[in-house]
């Protein structure tokens, strides 16, 4: 029964609302643990789903899956350590959130029909927008408004692209179930012009929710002022959720022979994207907002990677999952700076190498990650795509994205410098417990272990799943 | 004759187009909307679609959100919290009804060249879909007031709407409880949130909200 991965979450979403603190926060960790153990059965056994209409499991849903699950157990422990340090009051409102956040986005990754992902992806934007306005500040708000404003156009973009698709098939007379799998089978039947309207609104409608730019805008705010746990599910899990829509339009592009079409636009709004993070993360004065920026610049890796197809879709494929480990870690270690410095802006920190010299060394280490440097796993995928794009002969493109690539490292670079190491006379209001330490080791150590030995299911997940988008060796 | 009526019942959303440009005033805007959106979800009665049951339950079931629930609810809303009525458009009232009759004779020359089989009978439906959604892009950029913008989005919901009934009939149901779905959570969130503009900034006036740049 596939189902219940995501009715787990669900029920015990709806049940935090109605619990007293303290159980809140087991049920949080219980949930997240059971929803891993779940996962991990459905990559080893891959069943039928009951509602197999509507729902199947796909290699690329499954390694999202993976990823959110890993990612929501290690961040579970960490949110009720920073939950008794922070100062947010209604503590299972955003437990709750939490959990029914974690429902949407594991049916993101196990649907099959279109309309269903839409409508997960559609509740994923309703789910976490309560979580970006915990603080219930005026600028929390203003970033919640922002969010639900452009996400419900982009969502509503998306929606009239589904509707294109179905229209291609009309026009192809095609007769299957409105699903994924199906339509990707018959795609050659389809009516190019109209399916190609649909890409086009399908990528500006998920690219929203994935941070692409232009359309990025929300995103810089919402990872800004939300807590720091639930922006790192944002950077960590939500953004791969909007790229599976992507990824699986893609497919019937390519299972349609439009691949070549496809590619090319997403290497345009990769490019934009990088583009767009390199001009804007070096006059940051935010350290939330500069990592956010800095996944602008990892879903435009992931895009081009994507579009420019063979090698450069593993690399791809690897940078999603190590950029959801790495930012994650990054964001939660922000969380341990925000606490302890009481404030978001980069000038007022600074020392953390001596003031918390153990959230430095997550935070250093996750900056290097991010930025391409073995041993962690970004460096390969990273890697991949720059030597994709060299075979396919993009030499321009790759010039623009290697260039961008050392911009964007130079910026965060000074930043993560100033707070490392500059003076600074705060005094640090934190005690760095282990489970706001650890987590955070585990996941770098995840990506490192990665970077060097991939389990063979895992790689042969990944070939499936690239293989149907023109990826591979 | 089937294509008359469906043609000049769309003539009427045209219009609602152009009036919701002119109109400074919030109410009013209110009512265009929710007369545009029981106009849009009568469409699939004249199609001359097959009419099941369940199609008539959710058209029905439709008009009354679209017509009623959702004005009704934006409506007592601003009365409660006593917000401003006027739109505080950043682009004038006569550029933006100027706009407007360009932004359908554009429509009505993409919609020519698109040419739909599926469709011919009707011709002003794809013009009018179009214009919809441009339309409600329209109203989400020009004007600075929470509420003009959020009915801008709910204009261009009901573009897709036309889309979806009139072009895919197999999809016909799901989109609409895609679109309901949508409408309600989002204008529940969104009401929840004007609260809360109100009460933090005395006023729902976005131009408040500049304050988080870049």
């Amino acid at each position: 029964m596939v189902e219940i991965i995501f009715l787990v979450p669900f029920l015990t979403g709806i049940l935090a609302f109605f619990l007293p603190k303290a159980l809140c926060r087991s049920l949080l960790i219980g949930t997240g643990a059971l929803h891993l153990i779940f996962s991990l059965l459905l990559w080893e056994k891959r069943p039928e789903a009951v509602f197999n209409y509507y729902f199947a499991i796909s290699p690329e849903g499954l390694l999202s899956l993976l990823v959110i699950s890993f990612l929501f157990f290690l961040i579970s422990i960490y949110a009720v350590s920073y939950l008794k340090e922070s100062d947010i009051h209604t503590e299972n409102v955003f437990i709750g959130f939490m959990l029914l956040f974690l429902s949407s986005m594991t049916m993101v990754t196990l649907s099959d029909h279109i309309m269903v992902l839409w409508i997960a992806i559609e509740a994923t934007t309703l789910t976490s927008a309560p979580l970006i306005y915990m603080h219930r500040s005026s600028a929390s708000l203003e970033a919640t408004w922002k969010y639900v404003l452009i996400c419900s156009v982009g969502i509503a973009m998306a929606l009239l692209g589904s509707v294109l698709i179905t229209l291609s098939m009309d026009i192809g007379n095609v007769d299957v179930p409105l699903s994924f799998s199906a339509i990707t089978g018959v795609a050659g039947k389809l009516d190019p012009f109209w399916l190609k309207a649909g890409f086009i609104f399908i990528l500006v409608g998920y690219g929203t929710k994935m941070g692409l730019a232009p359309m990025h805008t929300w995103l810089p705010d919402a990872h800004s002022e939300a807590p720091s746990p639930a922006s790192a599910l944002f950077s960590g899990v939500l953004l791969n959720c909007a790229y599976l829509g992507i990824f699986k339009t893609n497919k019937i592009m390519h299972a349609a022979g439009l691949g070549h079409f496809s590619g090319t636009i997403l290497m345009v709004f990769g490019l934009m994207s990088i583009l767009a993070a390199a001009t804007f993360i070096i006059k940051q004065n935010e350290y939330k907002r500069m990592l956010a920026y800095s996944s602008v610049e990892n879903m435009g890796i992931i895009a081009f990677g994507t579009g420019i197809g063979g090698i450069a879709v593993y690399g791809a494929v690897i940078c999603m999952i190590h950029h959801s480990l790495i930012k994650s870690s990054l964001f939660l270690s922000s969380g341990n700076i925000l606490l302890g410095y009481g404030d978001r802006l980069i000038k007022n920190t600074g020392d953390m190498i001596s003031r918390m010299p153990k959230t430095f060394l997550a935070f250093f280490a996750g900056f290097a990650g991010i930025s391409g440097f073995p041993p962690f796993g970004i460096f390969m995928g990273e890697l991949f795509i720059i030597l994709g794009a060299f075979r396919a002969k993009h030499y321009i493109m790759a010039g623009i994205f290697i260039l961008s690539l050392c911009v964007i490292f130079a910026g965060f670079a000074g930043h993560v410098m100033k707070i490392s190491f500059d003076n600074s006379k705060k005094t640090i209001r934190l005690k760095e417990k282990p489970g706001l330490i650890w987590p955070q080791y585990i996941l770098l150590l995840t990506s490192m272990g990665l970077c060097f030995f991939i389990p063979d299911s895992l790689y042969q997940t990944i070939v499936d799943a690239i293989s149907a988008i023109g990826g591979g060796f | 004759m089937t294509i008359l009526q469906v043609d000049t019942i769309l003539t009427l959303v045209l219009l609602s187009i152009l009036f919701s440009f002119g109109s400074s005033r919030l109410p009013r805007l209110i009512k265009l909307v929710a007369f545009q959106g029981i106009v849009v979800s009568m469409i699939p009665f004249f199609t001359g679609h097959d009419m099941t049951l369940e199609g008539l339950v959710f058209t029905i079931t439709t008009i009354i959100i679209r017509g009623i629930i959702i004005p009704v609810s934006i409506y007592t809303a601003i009365n409660k919290v006593d917000i401003k009525r006027e739109v505080e458009p950043i682009i004038g009232y006569h550029a933006s009804i100027v706009c407007g009759l360009l932004l359908i004779v554009a429509a009505t020359w993409i919609g020519r060249q698109l040419n739909i089989s599926a469709i011919k009978d009707y011709t002003l439906l794809v013009p009018t879909a179009i214009a919809l959604l441009v339309a409600g892009m329209f109203l989400l950029m020009s004007r600075r007031n929470a509420i003009a913008m959020l009915l801008g989005y709910i204009v261009m919901e009901n573009g897709i709407y036309l889309v979806g009934t009139a072009i895919s009939v197999r999809v016909r149901h799901i989109v609409e409880f895609g679109i309901l779905l949508d409408i309600l959570a989002g204008v529940m969130i969104m009401a929840i949130i004007l609260q809360n503009i109100k009460r933090t900034f005395d006023d729902v006036d976005t131009a408040h909200l500049r304050s988080l740049k870049e």
